[in-house]
């Protein structure tokens, strides 16, 4: 009795080990040729033969996994705009936040399992992705058309493909804050009339970023500090951060993204809701990065030209995003844009610090 | 001695192929699914690589997390808010919950079933619309409640949702279910007879809950409390939206304040989830010695039981008020809250012009989209269903082996079952994550990578209610039925789990409407298809409305009451019926 017992829980450990090995050893996706080369090869054809070796491509592939850092219905009626464009490529999306879209990339990418063909994420979240290389160079004849004022988002190196921006400013309930009391500046909110009513999420990478290449870091962190002493409200959250601000729960939004009070105005004109446009707006673009390890590598690139279409581009201004190849949905020609790419890991450690410092994300 | 060690430890051949093989069973998936994911994380904790990079595999270990981590000041205060916040949060429910559940499992309290009825629909309701809820309730600007109290008494901003106790009442209101759960399980097993032993010698009603009944349901006490505080410490929402603005710092936040970069720093979660696995694993000890003759608890015994209520006489319309009140600050008001807030376009006081404004149009909207909105409820429902059965036969097999036999190991079993609770959902879903990515197994975008990991993460709730309930009874029921021939498998079917049935239906049920609720692993690991209810809740929450996820709140509540009403009906035909005298 003894030698079966023994030999029960030998065979149980060795059919759970040998799945385990049988697991590790598995051997890894791999294309057979690399999605930087097939894009060094089209850009050598011409944009017409290019085109068509790319739909080509991507027939035969027949399928694109693909992260979407929009959420929810606008990002599904995306990707059901393209499928309707190309019926012969079916694609698998899934909905994350900028962040968890990269952590979940590289998390795949380090174990070797190349499941993301190619995701859409915020610019200044990219420089961890970029940090580890897992980015395909995609030069593209689509971002000839990108507007003036957005050409900053393009880069160089065509590491990524922007293709929307979105935008960071302040706004205010019109209920609780007259025009003529309204805040006209960044600095306007260290008034003592908005103390303990200014609201921001916790510290956030791509907001100290922009601040920084507005004010630069001196004054930012002056700005910071008096924020800091306004007492402001720290709450998580964007959306529901203007939600209670629109019900009143506090007058102003230090940082917050525009379009959804304008969202909410256009359903309900009754919204007591108002961007500041005197203060700089800041701005950043979403953008299509590519795996470099890509498994569809044709119709990740299709995607990202549709992405700068007249459709493409259309869908962003429907979905009151800022589209960089037409004219912005809601926001005036006039204003004074800030627009931002990467800025450099020391330079957001240093502002995070004076965030703390002054802020402080909890005392 | 009861019956499974006389066969064990004879080594006859059918003790083998039935308590045997069940218990190495068990400990093979215990092993899968928690000492994998746990040895993963401790190995994490003493790496600074990452999983996947060249040196993580290497056996070089540092304590650099270690020192990080702990090593600030900013730590070490938010743990002492932490350990008042769960310390409060776990008296305060705690007593709620075990009053509520002593009216409806031992008292003969007019409208007991809807009380109970009404308390276990709180848990259904997700956190994050909870915790909402209250802020539209008690905001020092636009609380409802201050309005009419402003109204009233002129005194304004007399509530504070963002403070300190603002945090502990939220927190102590969401756990009253669970406290209700734990202890209605332990209340319906006690023997009526040992109560009327005590009445017969003179005593009264309240003497003998307090002398005889109380001692008795110490085992489901001492777990409640753990579960309770545990359950606290590792509270997410309520210290992140309430906590946050009042600037309470506590445990959670300070560990997701400190991983929040991007990449998140894995060795350093790793780390803080060792204070849980430590503080864990010292309460269970405890919990161990403080229900170490288990023989004093059983109470189930052969002799003609019958669960049965206490006559309360005209006090019974006290209970019965306080109760209401309970369960209509448990239940009732943030679901009013909600149900109104799902009505309009936008959230606003409520006044005779947002009642003209009343709107079914986010409901329209929800249930129109298939693939959007009910999709993930039905991926819920599998998942809510599967992963509640799975917990419950396994716990239901653990709790035996611990409790009925003296199989040499049993107590890892219970170790095994217990450990994740230590495990924040955030750490859990990533182990689960890099594992399923490091071993190749074709989970990954299925649901059945959910379930795994909720299996994983329910089963140290689930295995609490079931333990205490399995305490309760006497192993001579099992002595008997093997002396007349029973084999082990038909023992089990046949007598444990119908006595079981109030903890594992409560067990179930819990796990159930939890893993609705459960986001952070449910984010983790969801993809295009296997998105769940919890995703769309996250996703209406970051990018939607207030309004449009209390609609996707009240369509869920609905779901989940039906479903609930279903599962009891089924399980009725089980069990044993309880009499009322």
């Amino acid at each position: 009795m003894r030698v079966r017992k023994t030999f029960l829980m030998q065979a149980t450990i060795a059919l759970f080990a040998v799945g385990l090995l049988v697991g590790w050893g598995a051997p890894l996706y791999t294309a057979e040729r690399s999605a930087e080369q097939i894009y060094k090869d089209l850009a050598k054809l011409s944009e017409s033969e290019r085109a068509k070796r790319l739909e080509e491509g991507a027939r035969k592939e027949g399928k694109l996994n693909f992260v979407h850092t929009w959420r929810g219905k606008i990002a599904r009626d995306f990707v059901v705009a393209f499928e309707k464009r190309y019926p012969s490529i079916k694609v698998e999306m899934s909905d994350l936040g900028s962040q968890d879209a990269a952590e979940r990339f590289i998390a795949e990418e380090r174990t070797g399992r190349h499941l993301t063909d190619m995701l859409s994420l915020a610019i200044p979240d990219l420089a961890v992705v970029l940090r580890q290389n897992l980015v395909a160079r995609y030069p593209t004849p689509a971002t000839k058309k990108i507007l003036k004022q957005y050409r900053g988002f393009i880069d160089a190196d065509n590491r990524w493909t922007p293709w929307y921006w979105s935008e960071h400013g302040i706004s205010y309930n019109t209920d609780l804050v007259s025009a003529a009391q309204a805040p006209k500046d960044w600095f306007d909110l260290c008034k003592p009339t908005f103390k303990g009513q200014v609201s921001f999420d916790p510290s956030e990478t791509r907001f100290l970023a922009g601040l920084y290449v507005m004010m630069g870091e001196e004054k930012t962190k002056q700005w910071l500090k008096c924020i800091g002493e306004n007492q402001p409200i720290v709450q998580t959250g964007h959306t529901q951060r203007l939600e209670l601000m629109l019900t009143g729960d506090h007058a102003v939004q230090g940082d917050n993204y525009l379009y959804q009070g304008i969202e909410a105005q256009r359903k309900n004109p009754k919204v007591p809701y108002k961007i500041v446009y005197t203060a700089p707006i800041l701005a950043f673009a979403g953008s299509m990065v590519i795996n470099k390890n890509t498994q569809n590598p044709y119709a990740a690139a299709l995607l990202t030209d549709w992405s700068l279409s007249d459709d493409g581009q259309k869908l962003v201004a429907d979905v009151l995003r800022g589209p960089i190849t037409i004219k912005h949905p809601y926001l005036p020609d006039n204003i004074k844009l800030v627009t931002y790419n990467i800025v450099s890991e020391d330079v957001t450690n240093r502002l995070h610090e004076a965030w703390s410092q002054y802020i402080g994300r909890m005392k | 001695m009861p019956a499974s060690v006389l066969r064990w430890g004879a080594g006859s051949r059918r003790s083998l192929s039935g308590g045997g093989v069940a218990f190495i069973c068990l400990l093979v998936i215990l092993i899968y699914q928690v000492l994998l994911p746990f040895l993963l994380i401790i190995w994490t904790s003493l790496k600074v690589d990452h999983p996947g990079d060249p040196g993580f595999l290497q056996l070089s270990f540092t304590l650099a997390n270690y020192i990080r981590a702990y090593g600030i000041r900013e730590f070490w205060d938010a743990s002492l808010n932490t350990l008042y916040f769960a310390l409060i949060a776990t008296l305060f429910s705690f007593l709620g919950g075990t009053f509520l559940a002593w009216v409806v499992a031992r008292t003969n309290t007019p409208l007991g079933h809807w009380v109970g009825m009404i308390t276990m629909g709180r848990v259904i309701i997700p956190g994050v619309i909870i915790t909402i809820s209250w802020v539209l309730l008690a905001s020092p600007s636009i609380g409802v409640l201050n309005y009419f109290i402003a109204a009233v008494s002129g005194v304004r901003r007399f509530l504070n949702i963002y403070s300190f106790w603002g945090m502990v009442w939220v927190q102590s209101l969401e756990m009253v279910p669970l406290a209700y759960l734990l202890m209605s399980a332990a209340l319906q097993s006690v023997d009526p007879r040992l109560e009327e032993a005590s009445a017969i010698a003179g005593a009264g009603a309240w003497s003998t809950f307090y002398r005889v009944s109380l001692p008795i349901i110490l085992p489901a006490t001492a777990a409640a409390a753990l579960l309770l505080f545990i359950q606290t410490v590792e509270s997410f929402e309520v210290p992140l939206l309430l906590g946050g603005r009042a600037r309470i710092p506590v445990y959670t936040t300070e560990v997701y304040f400190n991983t929040a970069r991007t990449p998140t720093d894995w060795g350093l979660a790793s780390t803080y989830s060792m204070v849980l696995l430590a503080l864990s694993m010292g309460l269970l000890f405890f919990h161990f010695r403080l229900v170490r003759h288990s023989e004093r608890y059983q109470t189930i015994t052969g002799k003609d039981y019958k669960p049965r209520r206490i006559d309360l006489g005209r006090w019974k319309y006290v209970t019965c008020a306080l109760s209401l009140v309970l369960v209509f600050l448990v239940t009732g008001l943030p679901f009013l809250v909600m149900l109104y807030a799902s009505l309009l376009f936008r959230f606003q006081p409520p006044t005779l012009e947002a009642l003209r404004e009343i709107t079914l149009v986010n409901y329209r909207s929800l249930l129109a989209d298939w693939s959007y909105s009910l999709k993930p409820l039905w991926n819920s429902t599998l998942l809510g269903i599967g992963s509640a059965s799975v917990v419950m036969l396994l716990v239901a097999g653990i709790s035996y082996f611990v409790q009925k036999s003296r199989i040499r190991g049993r107590k890892i079993l219970d170790f095994l079952g217990f450990a994740p609770i230590a495990l924040p959902s955030v750490v859990l879903g990533t182990a689960f994550l890099w594992f399923y990515l490091l071993v190749p197994l074709p989970v990954i975008g299925s649901l059945s990578i959910i379930g795994l990991a909720y299996v994983t993460r329910y089963m140290p709730y689930a295995l609490r209610f079931v333990s205490t309930s399995m305490m309760q009874i006497h192993s001579e029921l099992e002595e008997a039925a093997a002396v007349a021939g029973g084999t082990w498998w038909k023992n089990l079917y046949r007598i444990y789990l119908p006595l079981l049935r109030p903890g594992l239906m409560a067990g179930w049920f819990w796990v159930m409407v939890h893993a609705y609720r459960e986001l952070t692993i449910s984010l983790m690991l969801a993809r295009s298809r296997n998105r769940t209810a919890a995703v769309i809740i996250y996703d209406l929450w970051s990018n939607g409305s207030f309004s449009q996820l209390s609609a996707f709140g009240i369509i869920m509540f609905m779901l989940l009451i039906v479903l609930g009403s279903v599962v009891q009906k089924i399980s009725k035909r089980f069990g044993i019926r309880e009499q009322v005298s």
